[in-house]
């Protein structure tokens, strides 16, 4: 709690961070669910025991656009992390929340499908294990993500009676295996391929960890539950260490991220954490494209930098706009208008779009105008 | 069926009542916290804004106006019970003409959303309060808001042609329209802005914009003595209007250092601008930056565009980084804003520099010195009551220095309910407290039953029937 008192008292209510938070305008300008709102909230906490600050500290997507136009430095994004971890702490985090951590303890996965997350590789060979191909099982979820949110476009919300019943009966979660979405998989898969074969061109070997490959606990961490996301990291650190891994090669910008910055602050976690896009050589090629710049890699990576010595590209003022992703389980209609909403922006380019986040990727994909970043890197790569 | 079931009827769930939601709607960005509403309403349109207000005054209900809640002077809080009314789902802007050099929108809009459309233009609205990231056309109107451009375009009220306001009984009311000029009976669009919400409901503005400059040159001048900063601005006011006119002192110059760095013997600033044509660019600059010379320790100047913009943001921006010489985070930053005729400026932040040491408070001292309007940063810790005694002294000291040399003790901030003893002081101090009490027949007239921001300018009982 004095983390939270420490952060959110730093504000001086000057409202800048609303003005870019894209979940205000996706939440009718409901301002709790805006960041002035989040760090409003979180203010008051002290004062008032009754109220239920969930809604508002988890419809943050977390993307820190607050924090790159506040005068005062505080850190709105963080203000919702810290409010999740006392809500998880006191078991009032939403049952869907619940429902997710504990599949992901018990399966190694969100949805109990580690096992068909390896179906990608079906018939590939791998290398040594000293340099793991770590997928973290992100690219492969989203085809289930993007069925679920068809499901629910025409069924309605998952509501916490669902997730109840569900946290009650998980081995209802075998019925999961089979509901993705077809296409998006096969994108998602040759996303995959193309990313190892961009690897192995510039000469990389690795192993991959196959039907044995855990999800990186990614989740678990977002949504607050601190003291079961270190006993999940340790679990992931000791798969790492018994393969005899040193160099963890990343795919995508969360796994990265929480490999990388989180891990090391719960665990012992000796390996050395790499993204892939810093092993593969490039040259530049004459496509021009509107590029999605992914929230949480542009806290780290000069994105836009890189991508610009790739191809051409509309760079934009602002490189910390969500895709909405991570809203999708939890306010399913926050996360659509902010997708929309992104896309939109996007398109009205004229250009083809790029991402580099299978989240971002499955958010933004509303026609087939829109391609994962390996695509082109591919082209860059073999035109050398 | 009560005012707010009534009121769900036809607003649904844009009626909000959950506890956790009407938190945020309790402060704005001055330094009070307001009571928390009995509901928070989001119109989407002007029709829902007027079936709002007709129930509010069927059950006598008090109503706060929110839109970016940006205001410095606690004028979008709720002094006492009632229900907040946020217009930022009103947020379309409706048409642009540039024949007519005017822009239809709604009062959501936010300022720097305005700029940005405009931009595509290549035109733009002038009013640029610090605020203009959160602010609203709304909000602007409602406190008259200025900024850095006010010495060349004047403020809000220079730029708005009309406005459509829902009153208190829920009429609706069209002041003013698309139309440059126009000479037909009081210019009831003049009386609403700068009302902070308490005649009515601004449901759309009708703004009058401008083609962006052709071409800017920004100079920086540095100096010993306020007095030679202010025979600087004052000489250049006679022979010419600059585009900028922006004062700072050393406190402000250091927060921020990235942006601006000053020779040895600085204790002031003054960022100029000139603007004009490519062939007469040179001309003027040249004129401003001779005139500079003759005072200054120092001038630099410059046309890049990223420069000029780094300079622009630094000082638009300074608010915020003075933040950064905070002592504690329990520091908040109260600020001073009064006005005067440029002439009297030099002898104004003399005093104004003197009472600040005599009452021991820190602050920063900057402002738009090209329209008279000093800004005064001042560190307050809300929890040290007698901090805040002294805080308090200041800002009636230095009003009064205002008002004595001519001016306001508001320039662009508005009253709220921070100035509302100072409102009553200047009138006083200038033998004029029947323009107070006309002030008071006219919200009594526009709201007879004092529903709309009750509190705000006057005290809680001003306008209303007892």
């Amino acid at each position: 709690m004095q983390d939270l008192i420490a952060e959110a008292g730093k504000c001086i209510n000057c409202g800048f961070c609303e003005s870019v938070c894209p979940t205000l305008p996706a939440a009718d300008f409901v301002s709790s669910k805006g960041a002035r709102g989040r760090v409003d909230i979180a203010k008051f906490l002290y004062r008032y025991d009754e109220i239920d600050p969930s809604p508002s500290f988890y419809s943050c997507v977390d993307c820190y656009a607050c924090l790159s136009v506040c005068p005062a430095g505080v850190n709105a994004g963080k203000v919702s992390e810290i409010g999740r971890m006392i809500l998880a702490k006191n078991g009032k985090a939403p049952e869907i929340a619940k429902m997710i951590v504990e599949f992901t303890m018990r399966f190694r996965n969100p949805l109990g499908v580690r096992e068909r997350c390896a179906d990608w590789a079906s018939g590939m060979e791998f290398g040594s294990m000293e340099t793991l191909f770590y997928t973290g099982n992100m690219y492969q979820l989203m085809a289930y993500l993007r069925k679920f949110g068809k499901i629910r476009r025409i069924f309605g919300h998952y509501d916490e009676s669902l997730a109840s019943f569900m946290r009650r009966h998980p081995s209802f979660t075998v019925m999961f295996r089979d509901l993705y979405d077809r296409d998006m998989m096969e994108r998602m898969n040759r996303y995959l391929r193309n990313i190892v074969e961009l690897l192995r061109r510039n000469g990389i070997d690795f192993g991959y960890l196959g039907k044995e490959e855990p999800y990186p606990g990614t989740f678990i961490y977002d949504l607050g539950f601190e003291r079961e996301f270190r006993e999940y990291a340790e679990y992931v650190s000791e798969i790492f260490r018994s393969h005899g891994v040193r160099r963890i090669i990343t795919i995508d910008p969360h796994t990265y991220e929480i490999l990388k910055y989180i891990y090391p602050k719960y665990v012992d976690f000796e390996f050395e954490v790499v993204y892939y896009m810093d092993l593969i050589e490039t040259v530049k090629v004459p496509d021009r494209y509107a590029v999605h710049a992914p929230c949480h890699f542009s806290r780290y990576f000069d994105f836009n930098g890189y991508v610009s010595k790739v191809f051409d590209v509309n760079i934009e003022e602002n490189p910390t706009r969500c895709c909405g992703g991570p809203d999708e389980l939890l306010f399913p209609e926050i996360s659509d208008r902010i997708s929309l909403r992104r896309f939109e922006e996007l398109k009205s380019s004229g250009l083809p779009i790029v991402t580099a986040c299978p989240i971002c990727y499955a958010n933004l994909a509303k026609d087939d105008s829109v391609i994962d970043i390996s695509e082109v890197l591919l082209r860059s790569s073999g035109s050398r | 069926m009560g005012f707010i079931e009534e009121v769900r009827t036809f607003l649904g769930d844009y009626v909000i009542t959950r506890k956790e939601d009407l938190i945020p709607y309790m402060n704005d960005a001055s330094y009070f916290t307001g009571e928390m509403p009995d509901a928070v309403l989001l119109p989407g349109s002007a029709e829902d804004v007027q079936r709002i207000m007709r129930l509010a005054y069927k059950y006598e209900v008090p109503v706060v106006v929110k839109g970016g809640g940006s205001s410095l002077t606690g004028s979008s809080i709720l002094k006492g019970h009632g229900v907040v009314i946020s217009m930022l789902r009103m947020n379309r802007i409706i048409d642009v003409n540039l024949n007519d050099k005017c822009v239809i929108v709604e009062p959501g809009v936010r300022l720097d959303d305005l700029e940005r459309f405009l931009d595509g233009y290549g035109h733009f609205y002038p009013p640029d309060p610090a605020s203009s990231r959160s602010a609203t056309v709304g909000g602007s109107i409602s406190t008259n808001a200025g900024g850095l451009r006010g010495v060349a375009y004047g403020v809000t009220k220079d730029w708005v042609l009309g406005l459509d306001v829902v009153l208190a009984d829920g009429t609706l009311v069209k002041f003013g329209n698309r139309t440059l000029k126009r000479s037909a009976g009081y210019d009831m669009t003049a009386l609403m802005i700068g009302s902070e919400g308490t005649l009515g409901v601004i449901t759309k503005a009708y703004l009058k914009i401008w083609p962006k400059p052709e071409r800017i040159a920004r100079i920086l001048a540095f100096f010993r003595t306020i007095d030679d900063a202010g025979k600087a601005i004052s000489e250049i006011k006679e022979h010419t209007i600059p585009e900028m006119a922006e004062f700072m002192d050393k406190i402000s110059l250091d927060s921020v250092p990235e942006a601006i760095t000053y020779p040895d013997g600085t204790n002031y600033a003054l960022i100029v601008d000139a603007s004009g044509p490519v062939e007469t660019l040179q001309r003027r600059k040249d004129q401003i930056e001779s005139i500079l010379k003759r005072y200054a320790i120092e001038t630099w100047s410059t046309t890049d565009e990223k420069e000029m913009n780094r300079i622009y943001l630094a000082r638009k921006g300074l608010y915020a980084s003075i933040l950064r010489l905070r002592k504690n985070e329990n520091e908040y930053i109260v600020i001073g804003d009064i006005v005067v005729p440029v002439s009297e400026l030099p002898s104004t932040l003399k005093e104004i520099e003197k009472a600040r040491d005599g009452d021991g408070v820190r602050s920063a001292l900057f402002g738009h010195i090209g329209d008279g309007n000093i800004h005064a940063n001042i560190f307050a810790d809300l929890s040290d009551e007698e901090a805040m005694a002294r805080v308090n002294r200041f800002m009636m000291d230095m009003a009064m220095i205002a008002v004595k040399h001519g001016g306001s003790v508001s320039a662009e901030h508005g009253i709220g309910i921070e100035k509302r003893k100072l409102l009553i002081e200047e009138m006083r101090y200038n033998d004029n407290m029947r323009t107070l009490d006309l002030m008071k027949s006219i919200k009594h007239l526009f709201d007879p039953k004092n529903i709309l921001n009750r509190g705000n300018i006057f005290e809680q009982d001003a306008g209303s029937d007892s």
